[in-house]
Parts: C-alpha cells; structure tokens; sequence
C-alpha cells in the first residue's frame, strides 16, 4: 500500500508549482551568500585581521549572518519549497493556494534580507539561533502561519485517504515548530539565567531536532522512493521511527550543557533520552536501506538517489555522534571544540542539505516540465560537495578532539591549543572552497534549467 | 488506533502535539519550579540592570559593556562556565588557586545568558580582575601584540571610542566577581 502512495496518479491534478519553485529558487540564492560569509568567517581564522577594521564585516557579526542564513534562508526555505511540491502530489489534489503561498514567499524574502541588515549592524539579541529582533521574530511566526494554513488545508482536502509518512512528519513539523518557535524567541524574553539558557537549548536542540530533522525526512521518505522507483521497504517501521520521534527528541536540550551550571538531574534525563534517539534514528535508516535493497546500482547514475543515500549515511553518523557526545566521559573531552562544528555542520550540510538538494534535483525539472539543465554538472557538485564535507568534517573532529585532550591538561598554555588548530582549518577551509564550488554548480544548475525550459522536452511527471 | 490515527489529520495532530507536550513541559517550565537554586541569587551577586536604572555609575558602564558583548558576538568565541571538570577550575584560577566552579546562582540577573558553545577563545567565567584595563585596551586594538598566534579579530571602533572601551572593560573586570574567590583579594582594575 505504500507504494501505492508513493507512485499513486498525481498527474491528474495539474500542478502550478509556482510557491515551490519560488521556493527552492530564494533559497539556492541565499545558499549562495551564507556560503560566502562561511568561506570569509573561515579564513578569518587564519587571518585574523582580513576585512578587520570594518564593523559589520568581523567575525562576530557575520557569523550569525551565516548560521541564520544557512539554517533559514537556505535549508528552511529549500525544504518548504520541496513541501508545496510533494504535499499535494502525495493528497491528489492541487495546493490549496499558490497566491498565499507566493505571498509567504515574498514575507520570506522580506524576512531573510532584514536579518542580513540588522544582524551586520550590530542588533543582536544574544541569544544561539534567536539572534533576530523582535519584529523579524513576529513576522517568522506569520509566514509559518501562513504556510501552515496552505499545507493543512490540502491535507484536508485530499483525494486519497490514507496518510503517507511524509505528511506525517511535515504536519507534525508545523506544530512543533510554531511551539519551538515560540519557546526559543517569545518565552526567553521573560526568564534570564540558567532558566533561559535552558530554554535556549531546548531551542536550539529542537530547531535541529523538530524543525529540520522531520522536514528532511519526509523528503527522504518521498523522494527516495520516488527517484529510485523502489517501494517503501515498510510502512510500519515508519511509524516507530515517527513516534519514538516525537516522544524522545523534545527531551534533550539540556545535553548542550553538560558539567555545567545547570541540574545534574536534568543533565541526566537529557543523557538518557539522548541515548534512546538512536530507536527512530535506526529505524529509519533501516528503512532507506531496505528500500535500496537490488536498486544499489542506481547509486552510478542517478544524482538525486547519490544525494539522498548520502544523506542518510551523514544522519545515520551525526545521530550516532550525537548520543556519544552526551556521555559524561565523551562531553568532557568534545565539549566547546570543533568537534562540535564538525558534528553540527554534518547534520545540517551533510544529511539534511544532502536531503534538499537530491530532493530539488529530482523536482525541478518536474516543476518546470523539462529535464535538468545537466547531468554532467549535477554529479560534479555532488561529488565537490561528498569530498568537501568529508575533508571539513573529519578534519575538525581530528582537531577537535585532540585539542579536547590538550584542554583536560591544564599545564599546556590554552594560546598552545589554539595554535596546534591552524592546520585543520587550512583544511576545513580547502574543504569549504569545494563545497562552495558545489554551491554555485546546484545553482547555476536550477536557474538554467529555468531559463532554458522551452528548449527541452518535458519528462514524464 | 493506528489506522485511526493514518486517516484522520485532526487525531493525529493531537496526538504529535501530546507527545511533544509531555518531554517539552518536564524539561523547560518544571525543572525551574523544582530546583530553586535557578532563580537564587548568590550572597556577592549584584543586579546591575536595576542598580543602572538607579542611577549608579559603575553599574550602568558595565551594562553598556555587556550590550557591547553582545552586539559584537564575542559570546561564540568565548564561554563564561567553569564546569565541573578539573582542568576548567585550574584554567579559570589565578597563581595556582583553582576557580569555584559556576553555580547557577551566580548567572540569575544574566539576560540574555552568555553561556556560550564554543571555546575558539579561552573561558570568560572568572576573568574579571585578570588583567587589567590598560591591558585590555591594547589587546582589544591589537590581541596579537599581547597574545601572538591569537585568531581574535581587532576591535578599533571600540579601542578608539573612550566611552566603549571603558564600559566593554568594565564589564570584563566584573565576570565572575559575585563569588569573592581569590585569597588575597588582588584584582586589576
């Protein structure tokens, strides 16, 4: 029956897809800029007084530019995009509105610019992933509404009855993220302390966990049965991952401060449930695997299935580290190193931007009725973006670690350790340059496939 | 019930926002209500938001300097925890004492906390009377000429404001000062 989801007749609904290009369009060009600031903030650790004596250009403010760029204008956006497209193939229907669903973009565009300004000139609100002033905050929580009401209303007026997962994790998303939302941007401004930082945490945990994580899902559960033309191995299995989800990610913020001022038994509780995410993670992984079961060969040539396979071995690494990374033992040592950006940057450059960008390969043609600008260009950023994170990722948890150990040895000058990092970040830098590379490829890539549509046949949808 | 659940969006929904509910009260609004040592301040703490409004000097220079903290995003490069690790007290202590470790009562009146992640840049929690303000002023204009192989940026518009540099180093000379911890009492001004 899943399959029957998954390649059910949705070409009877003839789709405008003009919100989810749009979409995935604003994001790929904020892709762009947040990946320029990454590559400046990079080098800056290198070269310290590079652009320097320019306010809005140090370090301190462009690396916020950066995270809220990535997080929001990038992989946030790019899956919203990839949402208007999949939900209503997956319901039978036509989205529910495409004029609110190109205002939502255009207050998302309006959004994602005013952070870039008032984040550069210095109003920041201090705290991780909340750094956006109060007015931006309130119009985030309208565009979501906004882009929940059009998602919830094709949900309920679908043609076909049953569920498919990936709308489960998409309406759930919406929920929990609005909740998130609010938690991390409304209700910090009335505590202070350790009671804010804990709700801090619980954002910043769960804006990974409940916002990017279910979204980048359910594009996998869609598009990896889609692009490999592969039933879903189990419809079950889904729903453990989905509930075990639900219930065990909302508990672990707390891991962000392990040995520090806060609770023992809160960090405890955060332990366990950090321990017991490896239940939905494994499940799922399990799944995609089981789904691919004879279809391997289509790793040689198909580009979304490379992305999306990708993905899921960077998610099945980054939520292994991340139970690791929660015992005492283990935190003593990674704790506040590079180890940490490592880990951080996979799952969200690695598995979850793998997942949006196999996802945007497979669906713009189909959005724009025509085939992909080139196939050639696809593959070669694929694998800029494969060796790139590879060479970033495992060079900063080599670094990372070993400074961790040169930390817990308090007679090595703390300056000493800073020193011994320039290395692995000259190669997290080179590592950057070739994802950058990727960047403008996928880029390039979608505005050709756009601007040369009439020119080719369009693939069957 | 699953297959209830499977069809109906509304049922679903409920369910999803429950489940969510559960983790997300016992985590961020009762551990506040259970451990009172959350919202306590310690004995030496002062609140410098509300000394400023009452017009104290000092207290209204080291609130600027925490605004500048903030805006400039010094808190990614620089934690204020001594955590429960040895190696931390040792690195946050002054001529072989080791530092308290930070306790929550310590960080009541922080708004927004500066906890922060990530260590590029040594721990901030008991820095407060390392050095002292001439030093700190030179380092903010030029880190490297005083710590060679520093990755922190230069900070001119702020070495070059008077007004800036006073309240950022007054605020730097406070971290860590509620618990009066050293023996002899030698802080820099």
């Amino acid at each position: 029956m899943s399959a029957e989801d998954v390649k059910g007749p949705s070409a009877m609904a003839a789709h405008e897809d003009k919100s989810a290009f749009g979409f995935v369009m604003a994001a790929g060009l904020f892709f762009v800029v947040s990946g320029i600031y990454a590559l400046v903030i990079a080098a800056k650790l290198q070269y310290p007084t590079l652009l320097g004596s320019v306010s809005w250009l140090t370090y301190g403010r462009m690396r916020p530019v950066h995270t809220n760029g990535m997080l929001f204008g990038w992989l946030l956006a790019a899956d919203m995009g990839l949402i208007y497209y999949l939900v209503p193939r997956l319901c039978g229907v036509k989205l529910w509105s495409e004029k609110l669903g190109l205002a939502t973009l255009a207050l998302w565009i309006t959004i994602i610019l005013g952070a870039v300004v008032t984040i550069s000139l210095g109003f920041n609100q201090g705290l991780e992933y909340a750094e956006l002033p109060l007015w931006l905050d309130i119009l985030v929580v309208i565009a979501w509404i906004m882009f929940g009401i059009n998602i919830f209303a094709t949900v309920a007026v679908r043609k076909y009855q049953q569920m498919y997962v990936s709308l489960w994790y998409i309406l759930a998303s919406i929920l929990w993220t609005a909740f998130v939302y609010l938690v991390g941007n409304f209700a910090t401004m009335f505590t202070s302390g350790v009671n804010q930082a804990n709700l801090n945490w619980f954002y910043v945990h769960n804006a990974v966990g409940l916002i990017f994580t279910p979204l980048g899902l359910a594009l996998g559960y869609y598009f990896i049965p889609k692009a490999s033309e592969a039933p879903l191995y189990s419809h079950r299995l889904s729903m453990i991952g989905f509930w075990s989800l639900a219930f065990v990610y909302v508990w672990t913020g707390a891991h962000h401060m392990l040995h520090g001022p806060i609770s023992q038994w809160l960090q405890t509780v955060s332990i366990l449930f950090s321990v017991m995410l490896m239940i939905p993670v494994w499940s799922l992984v399990w799944n995609f695997f089981a789904t691919m079961k004879g279809q391997w060969h289509q790793l040689k040539d198909n580009v979304p299935i490379k992305f999306l396979m990708s993905g899921t071995i960077f998610y099945l690494l980054t939520c292994f580290q991340g139970p690791m990374h929660s015992l005492r033992s283990v935190n003593a040592i990674v704790s506040k190193t590079d180890w940490i950006v490592g880990h951080a940057h996979m799952a969200v450059l690695g598995a979850f931007s793998f997942f949006a960008v196999g996802g945007a390969y497979y669906a713009i043609p189909r959005m724009l009725k025509t085939k992909l600008h080139s196939q050639a260009l696809a593959n070669a950023s694929f694998w800029m973006w494969l060796v790139g994170g590879l060479s970033f990722f495992v060079s900063l948890w080599i670094g990372g670690f070993l400074q961790g150990l040169q930390w817990n040895d308090p007679s090595i000058p703390f300056i000493d350790t800073v020193k011994f990092m320039q290395p692995f970040w000259a190669v997290r830098l080179i590592g950057g340059i070739l994802m950058f590379g990727g960047i403008l490829i996928f880029f390039w890539n979608i505005v050709a496939t756009f601007t040369g549509r009439a020119d080719r046949p369009s693939e069957a949808l | 019930m699953i297959n209830k659940v499977n069809k109906s969006s509304m049922i679903f929904a409920v369910a999803a926002t429950v489940f969510f509910w559960i983790g997300g009260i016992l985590t961020t609004a009762a551990p506040a209500l259970l451990d009172k040592s959350w919202s306590k301040p310690a004995p030496g703490l002062k609140d410098y938001a509300t000394l400023a409004k009452s017009g104290d000097a000092d207290a209204k220079a080291i609130m600027e300097g925490r605004a500048i903290y903030v805006r400039e995003g010094c808190w990614y490069c620089h934690t204020q925890q001594t955590r429960t690790i040895e190696a931390d007290t040792i690195r946050s202590g002054w001529r072989g004492e080791k530092s308290p470790v930070s306790t929550p009562d310590e960080f009541v009146y922080d708004q927004p906390h500066m906890f922060g992640t990530r260590r590029t840049g040594p721990d901030l929690s008991r820095v407060g009377g390392k050095y002292d303000g001439q030093w700190h002023a030179a380092h903010f204009r030029d880190p490297r000429s005083l710590v060679p192989g520093s990755a922190m940026p230069p900070f001119p518009w702020i070495a070059n404001d008077p007004k800036e540099l006073a309240a950022l180093t007054a605020y730097i000379q406070s971290l860590g000062r509620a618990k009066n911890w050293r023996p002899s009492g030698d802080y820099e001004q």
